[in-house]
């Protein structure tokens, strides 16, 4: 299991708010890491200055050995990222079926890419169901599986998923969950999961990191942060 | 009234195709071209020095228009609104450089063409008579056909093909797109190249029919922004329809309110006044579909 990312006490800044003060995380292959903390703490600007959408500060991002900060988002996409954003962003008038063409716009073998596909729609036949119909017309949990199948066309080797539980209902939050493991298993995928719902994200990784206000506050495997106390009281409090 | 139906949809397939270029900017890069009719004369004047100078056929004529404007609009959107939309984030920025290329634009027409109306050689003689009941020059039908074979080529074109389909994302979400891969400097430069292509084959069209001149520019502008507003802005179906619907009232116009006088504009300006204040979205407003 070697290195895939590393994340090297990054500082990222948006007009005047500093949304990251030098955080540090790693993620090895074939390993599924979770992001918890609250509203603000920077979990998504962490997603965004690996995809190349916000330039960080200072620090410095390196994947699979190469430097990855500085590269723009579409060449960082080629080097095998992919990402699911926050708030899942459709192309709303698009199809099913060219929202995820759309995901494998890097690639250009055809039949390769019709394999994936298939393999997507074999994982989620709801998406098989409504696939001619406009996305902005699926229910949210339909719109969650279509987003994550769009990112895995792109066959990447790391997939960052950003509140994939957002808005979607309980008993849905289970299936995507699952669906997560499953992929992260049969595709040899590496997962950054960025996560609210700290229970389910601790449950399905290996290991996490807590992240407040912009640093990171404590890491560690998954199955010991579930008891650590600390984490109880600020993250698992509450929910059950 | 087949004659009205006629005259509309030859009018109305060149309408669209301004359109659909006008609308495919917009979509993309939030931009308003002033500049599309100017783009359009552009075009007549090329198909025109191409034809009527250098005594080449016409579908040369048509190709070279459509080359020079897809070089003239790349060229405006890497070196100038690319640059403008980086620094300012204020939307008069890109207003007001569209309405300054429109003028430089109409001065590079008045140097290089002149102020003379143009016109080439008919491209086909003769005249086709349906019992009187529909009178049309085979040079109209053919530039219809053309036309309305052009905006079903850049339908499917949008809806098929890997380029069109990037576009259409990048119009929906950008930020998605970029993470699709999708490279935003490059796309919004085909798509302007595109848009300012379409305007430049309108015009080569047109050039053998009602000829060109400079002054041609800014109504066709006004005539653009006039079909995005019915049919919605940044919508291809918005852009076609709007298109076909003022093509159809101005023939409509042009044969039942001849009578009196030149009141077609008049009539379809106060008929839009009242359409926007009741729907200001267009028909079809919403993002690209
Ligand atoms: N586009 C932006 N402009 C200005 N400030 C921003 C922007 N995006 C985020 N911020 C600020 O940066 C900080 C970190 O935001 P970030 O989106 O990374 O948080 P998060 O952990 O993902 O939160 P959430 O759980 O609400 O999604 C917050 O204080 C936020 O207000
Ligand atoms: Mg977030």
């Amino acid at each position: 299991m070697g290195q895939m990312l590393n994340f090297d006490n990054v500082e990222l800044f948006y007009d005047h708010v500093y949304a990251l003060k030098g955080v540090s995380i790693d993620l090895n292959e074939g390993e599924t890491v979770a992001l918890i903390g609250a509203n603000g703490a920077g979990k998504s600007s962490i997603l965004r200055a690996i995809t190349g959408l916000r330039k960080i500060k200072s620090g410095r991002i390196d994947f699979m050995g190469e430097r990855l900060d500085g590269t723009a988002p579409a060449d960082i996409v080629r080097k095998g990222i992919a990402m699911v954003p926050e708030g899942r962003r459709v192309f709303p008038f698009m199809s099913v079926k060219d929202n995820l063409l759309m995901g494998a716009f890097t690639r250009s073998d055809k039949a390769d890419i019709a394999r994936t596909l298939d393999s997507i729609l074999t994982r989620f036949p709801r998406l098989k169901e409504r696939y001619n119909q406009q996305a902005g017309t699926l229910s949210g949990g339909e719109q969650q599986m279509m987003v994550i199948g769009r990112a895995l066309m792109a066959k990447p080797r790391l997939l960052l998923l950003d509140e994939p539980s957002l808005g979607i209902a309980p008993k849905l939050v289970q299936d995507i969950a699952r669906a997560i493991v499953a992929i992260s298993r049969d595709e040899k995928v590496s997962v950054l999961l960025v996560e609210q719902n700290s229970r389910m994200a601790l449950s399905i990784s290996n290991r996490a990191y807590a992240l407040s206000t912009g640093s990171v506050v404590l890491s560690g495997e998954s199955k010991a942060l579930m008891n650590d106390d600390r984490i109880k009281a600020a993250y698992l409090g509450g929910e059950v | 009234m087949e004659q009205i139906l006629a005259n509309g949809l030859y009018l109305g397939a060149q309408y669209a195709l301004i359109a659909l270029g006008l609308t495919l900017i917009f979509s993309l890069m939030n931009v308003l071209n002033f500049a599309h009719g100017q783009m359009y004369v552009m075009g007549g004047f090329v198909t025109y020095t191409v034809v009527a100078q250098f005594g080449l056929p016409f579908i040369v004529g048509l190709l070279a228009s459509a080359v020079v404007l897809a070089v003239i609009g790349a060229v405006c959107e890497r070196f100038l609104f690319r640059t403008v939309i980086k620094r300012s984030k204020r939307e008069e920025s890109t207003m007001l450089l569209a309405a300054g290329i429109a003028f430089f634009l109409d001065a590079v027409i008045l140097l290089v063409f002149g102020e003379k109306q143009r016109g080439v050689p008919k491209i086909v003689d003769g005249v086709f008579n349906w019992d009187m009941r529909l009178i049309m020059p085979y040079d109209r039908i053919l530039i219809g056909a053309l036309a309305i074979a052009m905006v079903v080529g850049f339908i499917l074109f949008m809806q098929y093909s890997r380029t069109g389909r990037a576009m259409r994302a990048l119009a929906q979400d950008r930020m998605a797109a970029q993470l699709m891969g999708v490279d935003v400097d490059r796309y919004s430069m085909i798509g302007f190249a595109l848009g300012a292509m379409l305007a430049g084959i309108v015009g080569g069209l047109l050039v053998t029919i009602t000829g060109i001149n400079l002054g041609m520019g800014g109504p066709t502008s006004v005539k653009a922004f006039l079909m995005i507003m019915i049919g919605g802005a940044g919508v291809i179906s918005g852009a076609i329809a709007g298109g076909f619907i003022l093509g159809m009232m101005e023939s409509i116009g042009l044969t039942l309110l001849a009578a009196y006088g030149d009141v077609t504009y008049l009539a379809i300006f106060a008929t839009l006044l009242v359409f926007l204040a009741i729907r200001p979205q267009g028909l079809m407003g919403k993002p690209w579909g």
